[in-house]
């Protein structure tokens, strides 16, 4: 927290830092002091994203990018999550897969690239394949370590009141001592998701990812930038939401 | 006033209980047998494993050797026993009455039966109004209070507590005493109640069970068991008091 600024003045501050940016753009191109054929006009942004919308365009991409983003995310955190907490609870299969994450942890999801064209083709499932790798991790170790730092006191406290079975410890003591830790991987999945859809697209299955290719290609920076706020903005709304259903599941935190 | 429980079955037999790890024994030679509404306070030198023991009678640890029995409840409803831990160690995300529940789940009990056996106790430690409230709103005190009232609402035979008073403020540890008075005769359960306070355990307890090393490097043994024969209410004010405490202080100071 910033000492010093009340929260009217740094929502002030914040505003201007922002306006003051666009405005600086905004003029060194319109002075000369930018080459305009590298960046766009910040002014003709929200007209080539009124075209883009007209055009049927933009909902396209969007909807295909979305759809691979959500099957991506789903699929990554289920099984991250699972996974995660499994290794967590079960002390075999902890040490069984213990060098198999450790060798598969360290390889960026892009690197699967090759993989999931030879095995899904230049489709949609492997877009949200590779978008589901990042994810895995992310709330794989999340959940891991939520898990694994659960209070054995709490795990006592669930013994002596003749709640002993695994399912009756997991869904009582487990899952809701570790929700915190869990929601923050799953929240911040939702932002690794997000960084790989575009990438995932780049090779030609159809989405922004394609969408900013094909614009670059013909030096159409406005179109790149139209996409470019517009992942800011699913990003944000995204987060914002999940932010809603986090605090409501652990209203029960001081 | 625990005449009453004498001539009924033992709630707990504990027979030459020994404890320790693989190679090492910490405490050997345990004998105990308790009726219900007996009370029994375990005190002795920190580390002489009060609590390891308390937990051995429990069932949440396995004994070296001996043996513990605590018939098993004959009803569906009720458990054999219960436990108050030194920190209240309320679930955060379950409300007071979630956590007073707990012990209750999996019992033969509706969801109204579930929650008016949930507000018994909590009425009986006066807590009642607070019942919707998250745990972490609650004061140290009273969550310890929540935490008796959780012990209390599967009706155990046996209720076993860990220092529970140790970390409140010494006025709240002296209202949740007389609290655990007036409790006794409402409950009849039998009470082992581990303790380094001697005051505490005098004051409380029909029993008062000193654990004690004879020898370093020896496993720690029960040394003494001193009965307490003082009106329960006004112990503290009895002439008699004092000098038991501090037998009972010269005691440990010996081993």
């Amino acid at each position: 927290m910033i000492a010093g600024l009340s929260r009217a003045q740094r929502t002030l501050f914040s505003a201007l830092g922002l306006i003051g940016f666009l405005l600086f753009w905004e003029l060194s191109l319109r002075s000369g002091l930018l080459p305009g054929s590298l960046v766009p006009l910040p002014s003709t942004i929200p007209g080539v994203l009124w075209l883009e919308v007209l055009d049927g365009i933009w909902f396209d991409v969007v909807r295909s990018s979305l759809s691979h983003y959500s099957v991506g995310v789903l699929l990554g955190s289920s099984l991250g999550i699972i996974v995660g907490m499994s290794a967590a609870l079960l002390p075999r299969f902890n040490a069984a897969h213990a060098w198999l994450a450790r060798l598969l942890r360290p390889i960026p999801p892009l690197a699967w690239i090759p993989f999931a064209i030879i095995w899904f083709g230049i489709n949609p499932s492997a877009a949200a394949f590779i978008i589901s790798i990042g994810v895995f991790w992310i709330n794989y170790f999340a959940s891991y370590s939520a898990v694994y730092s659960v209070d054995p006191g709490y795990e006592e406290v669930a013994r002596a009141f003749g709640q002993q079975r695994f399912l009756a410890r997991l869904t009582k003591v487990s899952l809701p001592a570790a929700a915190p830790g869990i929601l923050g991987g799953l929240r911040s999945g939702l932002g690794q998701g997000w960084m790989t859809v575009v990438a995932a697209e780049l090779f030609g299955i159809p989405g922004i990812g394609q969408r900013m290719m094909e614009a670059s290609s013909l030096l159409a920076t406005d179109i790149v930038v139209v996409y470019m706020l517009t992942i800011a903005a699913l990003y944000a709304t995204f987060d914002f939401l999940f932010m809603l259903i986090q605090r409501r599941l652990l209203r029960w935190q001081p | 006033m625990t005449a009453c429980g004498m001539n009924s079955a033992p709630v707990l037999s504990v027979r030459n209980v020994s404890l320790g790890f693989t190679d090492t024994t910490i405490l050997a030679g345990v004998d105990l047998t308790l009726h219900p509404q007996e009370f029994v306070a375990i005190v002795g030198a920190s580390g002489v494993g009060k609590s390891t023991l308390l937990r051995a009678l429990a069932g949440l640890l396995s004994p070296q050797s001996g043996q513990v029995e605590i018939p098993t409840a004959n009803t569906s409803d009720t458990r054999a026993w219960s436990m108050v831990f030194q920190a209240p160690r309320l679930f955060p995300w379950r409300k007071v009455r979630g956590n007073v529940e707990l012990g209750l789940e999996g019992l033969s009990l509706s969801k109204a039966e579930r929650r008016r056996r949930a507000l018994e106790p909590l009425a009986l430690v006066g807590l009642d109004e607070l019942a919707e409230r998250w745990p972490h709103t609650l004061s140290g005190g009273q969550q310890q209070r929540v935490g008796i009232a959780r012990s209390l609402a599967v009706r155990p035979r046996v209720l076993f507590m860990d220092e529970p008073f140790s970390a409140l403020d010494a006025i709240t540890r002296r209202r949740l005493q007389q609290e655990l008075i007036a409790l006794r005769r409402r409950t009849e359960a039998a009470i082992v109640f581990v303790t380094h306070d001697i005051e505490e355990a005098v004051l409380l307890a029909d029993r008062v069970m000193v654990l004690g090393n004879q020898e370093t490097g020896q496993p720690a043994r029960v040394v003494e068991t001193l009965g307490v024969d003082l009106p329960l209410d006004e112990r503290r004010d009895h002439p008699d008091f004092a000098p038991l405490v501090q037998r009972v202080e010269a005691i440990i100071g010996n081993y």
